[in-house]
């Protein structure tokens, strides 16, 4: 049971298999506006490394955003092209969620830029607050009023500390909890921006 | 606010007007270009690219929206938001102006919410033949030596 796992959804390049419920190989590094370049390459690397045949997957996980505009994209657009072509299901988490720490409280925050942040609140596979746009003053008041949630996500911007943790066994551990995306095909990302 | 207006009287001046500019630039600036098509946006632009150490040839990117110049030590970003007018401007053009390189925009007007406040202006008149006025506008105190030299240098 080999599962592709890809997230490109801000500044760094994922990709990984996973055999069964575990993670065999994964390449990861900061790969700012060079990921639609890096992708592929990296994947094929990948599953050639670990002689995988393309017949031996049988599921891809991405995340869909919110993030970068055109990273996020990248990754989709690869996974879902990958579950059609290949005819096999396709997992789709947020990008955020896939930042989270484990199963303690996180809030998990990105620039989105213009002095705003994407801001989304979990606790492993439970979504305490649904994935949102919110000024960088908004967001800050918010993790002020909740001093017993760990940080994660890029938040450099606020000048606060994160946790730093693996996206793609974050995103992996959600595997089990959620149901194949129905229509692959229209599979959209998540941007939150009006 | 700094402002300062100017005529040049050759299409050479405009180029040479973007390299004068060009070391005034820093990651993360922007410079905002109006002007009626023809009025010489592209050639300064192609002037600051120049000035940047850029040698690629450039043109307008209408049709492609933003044209990258990576071969530099800061990166140039090239937007030309015509055709974005009254359509999505949601194309993650703001990576870019906040990014790590010198951004400049074309029709500007277009895609208001994105630029920062602290950009600079240039507006460009054709007062016919190669006779152009260039008014050069902001509020950013950090291009006040550049406007020093510039009332120096355009007279």
């Amino acid at each position: 049971m080999i599962t592709i796992l890809v997230d490109s959804s801000f500044r760094d390049l994922a990709v990984g298999i996973a055999n069964n419920d575990k993670i065999i190989d994964q390449i990861s590094y900061e790969a700012w506006q060079k990921q639609s370049e890096l992708l592929i390459p990296e994947l094929d690397n990948l599953l050639k490394r670990n002689r995988i045949e393309r017949s031996d997957i049988s599921s891809v996980m991405v995340s869909y955003g919110p993030g970068s505009y055109t990273g996020v994209r990248i990754a989709l657009t690869v996974a879902k092209v990958m579950a059609f072509a290949l005819d096999i299901p396709l997992y789709a988490v947020s990008s955020l969620q896939a930042l989270k720490v484990g199963e303690k409280p996180t809030i998990v925050l990105i620039n989105a830029r213009s002095e705003r942040s994407y801001i989304g609140v979990y606790q492993g596979a439970t979504v305490v607050v649904k994935d949102t746009i919110m000024t960088n003053n908004e967001a800050k008041q918010y993790i002020a009023a909740h001093p017993d949630y760990v940080i994660s996500g890029d938040t450099d911007y606020l000048g606060i500390e994160a946790v730093k943790v693996n996206p793609l066994a974050e995103m992996f551990s959600l595997k089990q909890h959620i149901s194949p995306v129905k229509d692959k095909l229209g599979l959209t990302p998540v941007y939150l921006k009006e | 606010m700094l402002d300062y207006t100017f005529k040049t009287h050759a299409q050479s001046e405009t180029t040479g007007f973007g390299r004068f500019v060009a070391p005034f630039l820093a990651v993360q600036s922007v410079i905002t270009l109006s002007g009626d098509l023809g009025a010489g946006k592209t050639t300064f632009a192609s002037g600051v690219a120049t000035g940047l150490g850029i040698h690629d040839h450039v043109i307008s990117p209408t049709f492609n929206i933003m044209k990258c110049y990576f071969n530099a030590k800061t990166p140039l970003f090239h937007i030309d938001a015509y055709r974005l007018e009254g359509g999505n401007k949601d194309l993650g053009l703001e990576e870019f102006i906040e990014g790590n390189g010198i951004t400049l925009i074309e029709w500007p007007e277009y895609i208001d919410t994105l630029i920062p406040a602290n950009a600079l202006h240039i507006v460009i008149h054709n007062l016919g033949g190669d006779e152009r006025e260039i008014k050069v506008s902001t509020t950013n105190s950090a291009f006040e030596k550049m406007f020093k030299n510039m009332k120096e240098r355009y007279q």
